[in-house]
């Protein structure tokens, strides 16, 4: 699972001065050409380190990802929720364990990502940072964030970049079990008794917010990316994402019942744009820079699960093992 | 620290958890790469990674990581650094073309597998076995047996005796995977659940 | 007189997947390695799987259904070994514990299949194709963690400790006469020889010594009598599910 927005940083193009321009010509004709960059062509550094970070992020947003639902894992009602919660966590680390590979093949080792991940050098996506109090919010994450992923995912799954598009194929292929499991639970919930509805009412309250800032802020705040897009690193705007996210999924809200706690949320007819409220960016910003509910324990608990899982790996590591990048 | 997750109350992290050491750069396995065969009369795709101690661990670890759903008949690994990776072309030329008759010849012959990719993005596939005094040799011997109608745009050759593969009493270990439907998007049909749901409020 | 042996003997099954399944699950997202967190977690959901196959039989049978049975049952209504209800610790317990119960299910399976009880025949032939993996995957462990000098003093002390509860897994069940009478199943006594056999012969592949098997089994969890561990587990299990046991979730 995996947000859009705030994941690139300011990018120039006068940061491509040094490279051979040869190269760099030859390289944007085939991404032009719609053909895709396998790890030993040619690359501009840029397109290198923003490809990491991105992926790197990625990554992290499901490891981390998988602790807000891991929240309810013990405590499923009933063998089918308890069988599709376990495998829907355990399908996040494999997606993460996917992209730290597509990764890899850029250079940095999964070692190297996770120590970042755990000191606190890299991000991940913000709403994992916000606490999944009941059952319900559980069923939200399943149904909306993942709904909010697979957006996202689909629009990088056609970008340039070889192993990163193999992953994401993959990924989305097994999303879709998400998606439907998630919505299945948020159905029951909310066709069913008053405590079930109310249960899961409070939670798409509590959630909404984070949902809208999952896609990072407006287009007219965000960095500079022009080049990335060019280059198919990125692939669609927040913006973009956003309306296509509330386009499918607000009537599906709206048709069990649920009300969504932003009364300005309205899709204007002539031009398709949805309209929603300010959902307080400053609020986003806090917690990307690591002061919202949940940051702290989130790092903690992934840095003692490295810790505690650490005489493990020694074990398995012999003298004579050398480390070799992925090749795809 | 207190936890909404009673597994996290249990690992019994301090609440000074801020004070631990950072994290060092622990161990880095190695890398294998995973080839399996999903259908019958298909050849072995690659399909991934993983970072395993060694080739049996990571044939352990490569079963569910890539065969935890639909059907698997077969799988097999290879550690990354026995990987002999040719140069890529562009798509639509076929790197067989450009080969250069094989200088140095190595004094035994070995068995390499080999492996095509036919389109940047896809995945390598197998195609069959090449006997060579050398990576080059064999490479010119692949040409003759394997250079077919289609481009090739790389190609994979890895020794045979570098791969590590389930044999055919293993496969069994896959049989009862199509029926986990509880990973399947199929098994959460709730269509009718809203229509009822509609039906009553209107 | 037959019935409520196979019964007893159904029961006691779902309850060992179902406990430490359930128990294995907590791993998830936690484990050492991110490969075999995925593997854990798939032999975890595997016990999950095979509980609710045999909690199903029980409701052919005229038990109440799975749900019910399983999520609303207090601890001394239980059969689990009580090894099977101990918390995760570290991974050298879980990993232990794993590879002691597994080979223990994995000889079950290829006793039930011989039964004359052609449903849990069946459904046996079916869950050693999955307790093939999970003995694949023990091995390896048992392999790697028992040649490194990191872990070889770990592991057999996790081996020394953990042989009681081990032999508890085999505490013969009240009627289990008439289960081996009837060709149900050979009796754990039998079981207890086989799985003995392999423990011996993948421990001498590594550096690790053999338990004691002269130790006292740590028995009664086949009578209903639990550690304190599982009714706070069954709590835990059921919070969601206990708000309204009526309710579709």
């Amino acid at each position: 699972m995996y947000g859009g927005g705030n994941s690139f940083e300011d990018v120039y193009d006068k940061e491509l001065k040094h490279e051979d321009p040869e190269q760099l010509a030859e390289f944007e004709a085939r991404i032009e050409r719609g053909e895709k960059i396998e790890s030993t062509d040619w690359m501009p550094e840029l397109y290198r380190t923003q490809l990491i970070r991105m992926i790197e992020q990625h990554a992290h947003s499901e490891i981390i990802g998988s602790l807000p639902e891991g929240t309810w894992i013990t405590r499923a009602p009933g063998f089918k929720r308890k069988l599709a919660l376990m495998a829907k966590v355990q399908d996040e680390v494999g997606h993460a364990q996917l992209l730290y590979a597509a990764a890899e093949t850029l250079g940095k080792s999964r070692e190297d990502m996770i120590t970042d991940l755990i000191n606190g050098k890299s991000k991940y996506s913000n709403i994992f940072n916000y606490p999944a109090f009941t059952w319900a919010d559980s069923c939200f994450i399943s149904w909306l964030v993942d709904a909010g992923a697979i957006v996202n995912q689909i629009a990088n799954s056609k970008g340039s970049y070889a192993p990163y598009c193999r992953a994401l194929e993959r990924i989305c292929a097994e999303e879709a079990f998400h998606l439907k499991y998630g919505h299945h639970c948020v159905i029951h919930l909310a066709t069913g008794s008053p405590v079930q509805r109310q249960m899961m009412q409070e939670a798409v309250n509590r959630w909404w917010k984070p949902m809208v800032h999952f896609f990072g802020p407006p287009d007219k705040d965000s960095v500079h990316t022009r080049i990335l897009m060019k280059w198919k690193v990125k692939m669609a705007s927040n913006d973009e994402c956003r309306n296509q996210f509330f386009d499918m999924y607000v009537p599906k809200i709206w048709e069990l019942g649920l009300e969504i706690p932003d009364p300005n949320l309205k899709k204007d007819p002539e031009t398709g744009i949805w309209n929603y409220s300010d959902p307080d960016w400053s609020e986003f910003k806090r917690v990307i820079n690591g002061d919202g509910p949940c940051n702290k324990e989130r790092l903690a608990v992934r840095r003692i699960a490295e810790e505690r899982g650490l005489w493990v790996r020694q074990a398995l590591k012999s003298p004579k093992a050398t480390y070799t990048t992925p090749l795809a | 620290m207190e936890s909404l997750d009673p597994r996290v109350g249990r690992l019994g992290i301090p609440e000074n958890w801020g004070t631990l050491e950072p994290k060092s750069n622990l161990d880095q396995l190695e890398t294998f790469e995973v080839f399996s065969i999903m259908k019958e009369n298909k050849p072995f795709t690659h399909v991934g990674i993983v970072h395993a101690p060694d080739e049996e661990m990571a044939l352990v670890f490569a079963k569910e990581q890539y065969g935890r759903r639909d059907s698997t008949l077969a799988m097999c690994i290879a550690n990354s650094s026995n990987v002999l990776v040719s140069p890529f072309t562009d798509n639509n030329q076929n790197l067989y073309d450009f080969l250069e008759p094989s200088k140095a010849l190595e004094d035994s012959v070995s068995e390499y597998q080999v492996f095509h990719l036919y389109k940047r993005g896809k995945q390598h596939q197998h195609v069959g076995e090449a006997e060579g005094k050398g990576y080059e040799d064999a490479l010119n011997r692949a040409k003759e047996q394997y250079d077919g109608s289609k481009p090739v745009l790389n190609i994979w050759l890895i020794k045979s005796e570098h791969l590590l593969s389930t044999d055919e009493e293993d496969a069994q270990i896959w049989a009862t995977t199509p029926e986990k439907k509880f990973r399947e998007a199929t098994d959460y049909r709730a269509a009718d659940k809203i229509k009822r749901f509609k039906q009553e409020k209107a | 007189m037959k019935n409520e042996a196979i019964k007893e003997l159904l029961y006691k099954m779902a309850d060992d997947q179902l406990v430490l399944g359930h128990r294995n699950s907590e791993w998830n997202g936690l484990g050492p390695i991110l490969e075999e967190d995925i593997a854990f977690s798939s032999m975890a959901q595997d016990k999950i799987g095979q509980s609710l196959e045999f909690y199903s039989i029980l409701n052919e049978m005229g038990e109440k259904d799975p749900d019910t049975i399983a999520f609303t049952r207090k601890a001394d209504k239980f059969k689990c070994c009580q090894y099977v209800e101990h918390p995760i610790g570290e991974y050298d317990f879980s990993l232990v514990r794993h590879f002691f119960f597994d080979y223990a299910d994995y000889h079950r399976f290829e006793l039930l299949k011989n039964s004359k009880v052609e449903r849990i025949a069946m459904a046996a032939k079916k869950f050693q194709s999955e307790s093939k993996y999970h003995i694949m995957h023990a091995n390896a462990w048992m392999k790697q963690l028992g040649n490194s000098d990191v872990s070889i003093e770990r592991m057999q002390n996790c081996l020394n400790e953990g042989i009681a509860l081990a032999l508890g897994i085999f505490e013969p069940s009240p009627m289990e006469n008439v289960l081996i009478e009837e060709g149900v199943f050979e009796g754990e006594k039998k079981l207890s020889e086989r799985w003995l056999s392999s423990i011996q012969s993948i421990l001498s592949k590594t550096e690790l010594s053999m338990p004691d098997i002269s130790t006292a089994p740590i028995n009664g969890g086949r009578q209903g009598k639990h550690t304190p561990h599982l009714q706070p587990l069954l709590d835990e299990m059921s919070e969601v599910f206990s708000i309204d046991p009526e309710a579709e979730w």
